[in-house]
């Protein structure tokens, strides 16, 4: 999976930018398979991407147009896919995008992961032995997807905020 | 010839009916299509607070694009503080936003007779009611907004309630702490009954040449990530500027009275960043992050920037930094432009010192060096327009009409548009951009920071003089002030942040026409661009002399003119402005 240090991201969202100049030669968080929530009035900032959940309640997909591979990622058969969105209904932290009548989902560039390499921050990076991350604590989902994407972030976020109450500082 | 005709949105708020068509042939976006657009459809004469005053905001072709820092949107109308051409841009988020949405100009006139926002998601563009919104400030109208249209991810460009009140110096603010602030563009809107813009975009921006354009935004990265200020900025963002200028002697300490801060160590970078930073933030597509997240005991935001460090301390005298961090946190809410904000406070402080003013003519508030409660109870009092906040919200040259000739001697503004912070008479490109710039006394048409680097190669290869590479030399300040103010509307239409472009010297007239060149699939020359910003500096300069600006008017405060710097690293220096307003204007082309 894609991991994002919430303490880290700065939120400039170039993890988008690339995402979707890799995926589709053009700019736009609609064709992006990461998006940056940014909660400005909490400082909080951390890019949401499909995090190969145990879960995985996007397979529910009535077609059977999702899989999983081998790195754990989330694999669409376009051609099977009915435009029906129940994946992008189903994923708890909203992570499934949708342009075009085609969910986009994270999968990680074929191995040679694109964003993970032009994050400025160094906030993203690749886990390959992490696959059983529950998110559990997110479902029932509520809320459209970036009402999920900042929430997930919200949740993420609470011990980073706790830290700059007891004093915590970049530097630090 | 046209290089680019984006999509114009136009917006009639009087009649509420909006209209589709293009944006002006001449230009390049930003900046150029604005100037244009209001030389063209702007009265002479026009009340800038009436509902004649036309509202432009502009994106470009580049915006939102793979081009690092493509991130900024262009405000212009005519400004209520100098009553010339008034223009700014902010950071962020909302320009990319906008372009994705597939708007590249927005042009709001008439005005609402109730307060309103427009709604834009893509295609769809509908005036609705912000009644609910009257009096929130930034941070809450943005919040507000996001969560009962449902959306986190929206983008809202908005005023506060200095916007409302139409203090002559309030801004458009985005990403609650981004804003066009300078000549009162907030005030405008305002004047509008336009409360804020909410936009959502989907569609992509695709180079015509991919691998063309490619190539460009690599140079684009290497170039910054190849700048001696890399690494500095991304640590300390502008913040770094304090030390840089305390080293130079241009420090405008207790209102300019002094070059040198006491207290310099305890409100410059490092203390900021060890004491109240807890984290860096970016605006769009950024690989510098240069901004900063504040936690302080006065509630927390985006900032501050270098003059909003500097403004509420080394120009107040004030000497706690926790406290200028509250008040830029304040003034970001408020919707006020730090800089005029932080020069009237400064200015009414050594009135006071000088025994100008009374205590009387200012409500009781203290106002002696660094005061608390004046520096946390100004900025409220002119947001509301209340008591003597009223006259202050009307900018520091019209309220010294109010307190008299020995108080008109001590303000810091040319055109009416209040100085940043630092002495220009250590720094003669700066001096020349404040004195003839067409916003005003402004440092940011373009910087002309070639001066402070002492690299003699490089700066006769952009401007031709070797000499124009240190601060404190006269020759050859034209030509890089021009150059500068071209590279700056270039800046302005390309929409990159400034502090990357211009004061990191990372793009030229050649990787611009590449870049230009990539995106659209035409060869665009260096001298096209060129050309275009050339014209329209010129149409910008036409639009003040219509408005009655006289070349007179192109000069410096007399008390940076009649005396020299007192101490410091620069004690003794002056400027001889005559000499180089002469030189600047036969760069121009121009008569006296």
């Amino acid at each position: 999976m894609i991991f994002c240090d919430v303490k880290i991201c700065v939120g400039c969202r170039t993890c988008e930018v690339t995402c979707s100049s890799f995926h589709a030669g053009a700019v736009s968080p609609a064709l992006a398979r990461i998006r940056v929530a940014k909660l400005e009035e909490l400082g909080l900032d951390m890019a949401v991407a499909c995090a190969s959940c145990l879960e995985k309640p996007c397979l529910e997909c009535p077609t059977e147009a999702l899989s999983v591979g081998e790195r754990g990622e989330i694999l669409l058969d376009g051609p099977l896919c009915n435009a029906c969105k129940t994946c992008v209904d189903a994923c708890p932290i909203g992570a499934v995008g949708f342009f075009d009548d085609l969910p986009l989902i994270c999968d990680l560039c074929g191995g040679d992961i694109s964003c993970v390499k032009a994050c400025p921050s160094g906030a993203l990076s690749y886990r390959a032995d992490h696959r059983d991350l529950s998110l559990h604590a997110f479902m029932p989902s509520k809320g459209n997807p970036s009402e999920r994407r900042a929430q997930c972030v919200r949740v993420q976020g609470e011990p980073i905020r706790e830290g700059w109450k007891n004093g915590a500082r970049v530097d630090s | 010839m046209s290089i680019y005709r984006g999509n114009c949105l136009r917006v009639d708020l009087t009649a509420r009916e909006i209209q589709r068509g293009d944006t002006p042939e001449n230009g390049i976006g930003g900046r150029t299509w604005n100037s244009v657009t209001l030389l063209r459809e702007l009265k002479p004469g026009i009340d800038p607070l009436g509902r004649e005053n036309i509202l432009c905001i502009s994106v470009g072709p580049l915006t939102g694009s793979e081009l690092i820092a493509t991130c900024r949107f262009i405000a212009s109308a005519k400004s209520p503080l100098t009553g010339y051409l008034g223009d700014s841009g902010a950071r962020g988020f909302f320009a990319p936003e906008m372009r994705w949405a597939g708007h590249d100009q927005i042009i709001f006139t008439g005005a609402s007779d109730r307060w309103v926002y427009l709604w834009i998601d893509n295609d769809q563009v509908e005036i609705r009611d912000a009644s609910h919104l009257q009096g929130l400030d930034i941070t809450e109208t943005t919040v507000k907004l996001r969560q009962e249209l449902r959306d986190p991810d929206l983008q809202v460009a908005a005023i506060g309630p200095a916007g409302e009140k139409l203090v002559r110096y309030s801004v458009i603010s985005c990403n609650l702490a981004r804003a066009a602030g300078r000549t009162g563009m907030g005030a405008v809107m305002g004047s509008k009954r336009l409360k804020a813009i909410v936009v959502r975009g989907d569609k992509p921006v695709k180079p015509a040449d991919p691998e063309r354009f490619r190539r460009a935004c690599a140079q684009f990265k290497s170039n910054l990530e190849g700048h001696r200020d890399f690494e500095p900025r991304r640590r300390y963002g502008t913040t770094r500027i304090m030390d840089a200028l305390a080293r130079m002697g241009v420090l405008p300490s207790y209102h300019y009275r002094s070059a040198v801060f006491e207290d310099l160590d305890k409100v410059n970078a490092e203390t900021l960043r060890h004491n109240h930073v807890v984290k860096a933030k970016s605006c769009f597509n950024c690989n510098v992050f240069c901004s900063r997240y504040n936690y302080t005991s006065y509630g927390e935001g985006e900032g501050p920037e270098y003059e909003a460090q500097a403004g509420f301390t080394v120009k107040c005298g004030n000497s706690d930094l926790e406290l200028a961090i509250g008040v830029s946190n304040l003034v970001n809410r408020l919707g006020l432009d730090c800089i005029s904000t932080a020069e009237v406070i400064a200015w009414l402080m050594e009135c006071r010192h000088e025994g100008v003013i009374s205590d009387a003519d200012v409500d009781g508030i203290d106002l002696s060096w660094g005061s608390r409660e004046a520096l946390l109870r100004l900025p409220r009092l002119i947001a509301q327009r209340q008591g003597i906040g009223d006259l202050l919200a009307e900018g520091s040259k019209r309220a010294a009409e109010k307190f008299g000739a020995e108080a008109r001697k001590l303000t810091v503004e040319v055109k009416g548009l209040e100085l940043f912070s630092a002495d220009p008479r250590g720094v003669k490109g700066y001096a020349l951009m404040n004195a003839v710039n067409s916003r005003g006394g402004d440092h940011y048409r373009g910087e002309p920071m070639l001066e402070l680097w002492d690299d003699e190669e490089l700066t006769l290869r952009r401007v031709g003089y070797r000499e124009a590479a240190h601060r404190l030399q006269e020759t050859g300040k034209g030509a890089l002030v021009n150059y500068t103010e071209h590279l700056g509307i270039l800046s302005d239409s390309i929409t990159v942040c400034k502090n990357i472009s211009c004061c990191m010297d990372v793009v030229d007239f050649d990787l611009a026409a590449e870049a230009y060149s990539g995106l659209l699939g035409r060869e665009i020359a260096p001298r096209e661009l060129w050309e275009a910003c050339s014209h329209v500096s010129q149409a910008e300069r036409q639009f003040n002399l219509r408005e009655g600006l006289r070349p007179e008017e192109d000069t410096l405060p007399s008390r940076f003119l009649d005396r020299p710097i007192p101490d410091g690293p620069s004690k003794g220096a002056t400027i001889d402005l005559q000499r180089l307003i002469r030189d600047y204007y036969k760069e121009k082309g121009w008569e006296r």
